[in-house]
């Protein structure tokens, strides 16, 4: 995924941000320009950008405008694990599982969990479990900032080097 | 309960091989890999490939717990430990059975009570197998004294928890003891936790021969004929070849049956291997270890027995018995194995890792070749440098000599120096044809007569 060679205006929190008053809203749609960056939101999951690819204004060369296409229906899938799929920030640092094991959020069945998305950790955080045959393993973050996204469901197997949080720093 | 899905708890050749007969039963696979071996045959072969931990052995392949909870949470109900790493530790069996997978394998108790060499001797005598004459644990010097007056000189020093070769030593005299009793025990301490050693006659003129068995667990045993892996560095096998045919026939029937016998005493379960030590001049065999495990240099039995071993032991752990009685297992025909090893022989045979760039192996009648690798393959640092072993067949141990020889010299390589020059120089060489000789030989004739080709 290229990125674009000026700084972007947009950043992740933004569109965060735009997605939550969209969800917020009653509208159908949502459509924004500006700086090269468009943003096309629509409750309709087959819904797309109106018109020929070509926008009015075209886009510089070499940087593709990003399309988020986000069905934001009013069931949002609650259930899987916080924070949404689509493209991480470089500066985000990815936790990864050390061995493979069963990732477990809470220290034990009923505890609320090491860590929210949103929530701020620092490097001796414990954001999760894993467990190795009962031997259970603390995970300590390693990087102070706010976690961003929890890729696995509780109770899941994970391998070696698969990516279990991201964290903002 | 016959296998459904199988885990994989090895890598390189010997993982390649497990899943081959696996998948040719119909059984699915899930091979559980380093951070290293993420992208190898074998991970391509499999149905599913996890990745345990990182490329250090200690914490992937090495980790009994590691290995059965990853088998347990990919729904597997079988584990083939293949050679090396885990395959003989106690522990793994043992947690096996506890979270109900069968363990392709033998029952924990016995591989603690072969792998433990006193023990595994008591077991032979009470099976009335035939041991080098020897003693039971030395405590002290003053017992080595004695026990070596009585086996007569040279005497050889082992560990009771040994093997390869660490605390171990020859002793041609009493001078010899004085000086190596205490280092050697203190060896074997920090080698294997266990600082007990025992005595045995050095034998001066032996072959390493072995017989391959499968026990069902209840006391019935077969065996597919004996191999001979007399050619050896540092008690490492470089060529191992069946059947043994410079033993006389009748003592190598001998041999056969001692080894039935024992394995039927201890009810054991899986593909086994009893080595012995064929002592030339007496023209007798003593029984020196079993191995609870598949051994590098099975295919040379598959060769000349036409049976698949690798599916024999999943067989016996799926719990469906051997299936076949001895009149079965017809021995014909004669099979040779090399060994390649990323070696650099003209580097007193330094591990030589690094990028297969060109991979061309021969083809042709009578050849076989178990391997990992491939044009691409980068051989990796952290493990055993073995990337593939050829094999020859034919009906004659002549023709398999010609055969073997003739592959090498096709076979097209280039990247890691190996040993295949080293493989090519013994099978050329008047002794080996003549078949004359001893675990000495190679280290003593065959190695100061070679010259490593230029880098």
């Amino acid at each position: 995924m290229p990125a674009p060679d000026d700084k972007p205006a947009v950043k992740p929190s933004d569109i965060e941000a735009l997605i939550e008053v969209f969800n917020a809203s009653d509208w159908d749609e949502m459509h924004i320009e500006m700086d090269g960056f468009e943003l096309f939101l629509s409750n309709d999951p087959g819904a797309r950008l109106p018109g020929p690819a070509a926008p009015a204004a075209p886009a510089p060369a070499g940087a593709p405008a990003p399309v988020a296409s986000v069905p934001a229906g009013p069931a949002a899938p609650a259930a899987a694990p916080s924070g949404d799929a689509g493209p991480v920030p470089a500066s985000w640092v990815a936790i990864d599982a050390p061995n493979l094991g069963t990732f477990y959020r809470s220290p034990k069945p009923g505890a609320a969990p090491y860590c929210e998305v949103g929530q701020v950790v620092t490097e001796d955080s414990e954001l999760c479990l894993i467990e190795v045959m009962k031997l259970f393993t603390a995970l300590r973050s390693g990087v102070a900032g706010t976690v961003r996204r929890i890729c696995v469901p509780d109770g899941a197997m994970v391998e070696h080097g698969q990516t279990l949080f991201w964290v903002e720093p | 309960m016959p296998v459904k899905r199988l885990f994989v708890a090895n890598r390189g050749e010997i993982a390649v091989r497990i899943l081959r007969s696996a998948k040719a039963l119909g059984i699915e696979t899930v091979l559980g890999v380093s951070a290293a071996d993420r992208d190898t045959l074998g991970a391509e072969m499999a149905d599913r490939t996890v990745v345990l931990g990182p490329a250090a052995a200690a914490k992937s392949y090495l980790d009994e717990r590691l290995v059965v909870h990853a088998a347990k949470a990919t729904g597997c109900d079988a584990l083939h430990p293949g050679y090396g790493f885990l395959s003989e530790k106690p522990a793994l069996a043992t947690l096996c059975e506890e979270e109900g997978i069968a363990f392709v394998g033998p029952r924990a108790e016995t591989i603690a009570r072969l792998g433990d060499k006193m023990s595994a001797r008591a077991l032979a005598q009470a099976a009335g197998v035939p041991c080098v004459p020897g003693t039971d644990h030395i405590a002290t010097l003053e017992a080595a004294r004695e026990a070596a007056g009585r086996l007569g000189y040279p005497v050889v020093m082992k560990a009771s928890a040994g093997g390869g070769g660490r605390g171990m030593f020859r002793a041609n005299g009493p001078r010899d003891l004085e000086t190596g009793f205490d280092r050697a025990s203190r060896e074997a301490e920090g080698a294997f936790g266990d600082p007990r050693l025992y005595m045995e006659r050095f034998v001066e003129a032996a072959r390493h021969v072995e017989v391959q068995i499968v026990g069902d667990g209840h006391g019935t045993v077969v065996h597919f004929g004996a191999r001979d892996c007399s050619v050896q560095r540092r008690y490492q096998k470089l060529i191992e070849e069946a059947p043994a045919s410079a033993m006389p026939d009748a003592l190598r029937e001998a041999m056969q049956q001692a080894a039935v016998d024992l394995c039927a005493h201890a009810h054991y379960r899986n593909a086994g291997t009893v080595e012995f030590l064929f002592d030339v001049a007496r023209g007798v065999f003593y029984f020196i270890e079993v191995n609870s495990r598949i051994q590098v240099e099975h295919p040379v039995s598959e060769e000349i027995t036409g049976h698949d071993l690798i599916a024999l032991q999943l067989r016996v752990a799926g719990g469906e018995g051997l299936g076949l009685t001895q009149d079965d297992i017809r021995l014909s025909g004669h099979a040779i194995e090399v060994r390649i090893n990323a070696e650099d022989p003209a580097r007193d045979f330094a591990p030589a890792p690094g990028r297969i760039t060109r991979w061309a192996p021969p083809a042709g009648e009578g050849l076989r070749l178990d391997t990992h690798a491939r044009q691409g393959y980068l051989v990796p640092p952290f493990y055993d440098s073995m990337i593939g072993k050829l094999i020859a067949r034919g009906d004659t141990r002549e023709q398999a000599i010609d055969r073997l020889l003739e592959a090498i010299r096709a076979f097209g390589l280039d990247g890691p120096r190996t040993t295949l020059p080293l493989a090519a120089h013994i099978l050329a060489h008047p002794d080996f044809r003549a078949n004359t000789i001893t675990t000495r030989w190679l280290e003593e004739v065959g190695l100061p007569a070679f010259a490593p080709p230029p880098a």
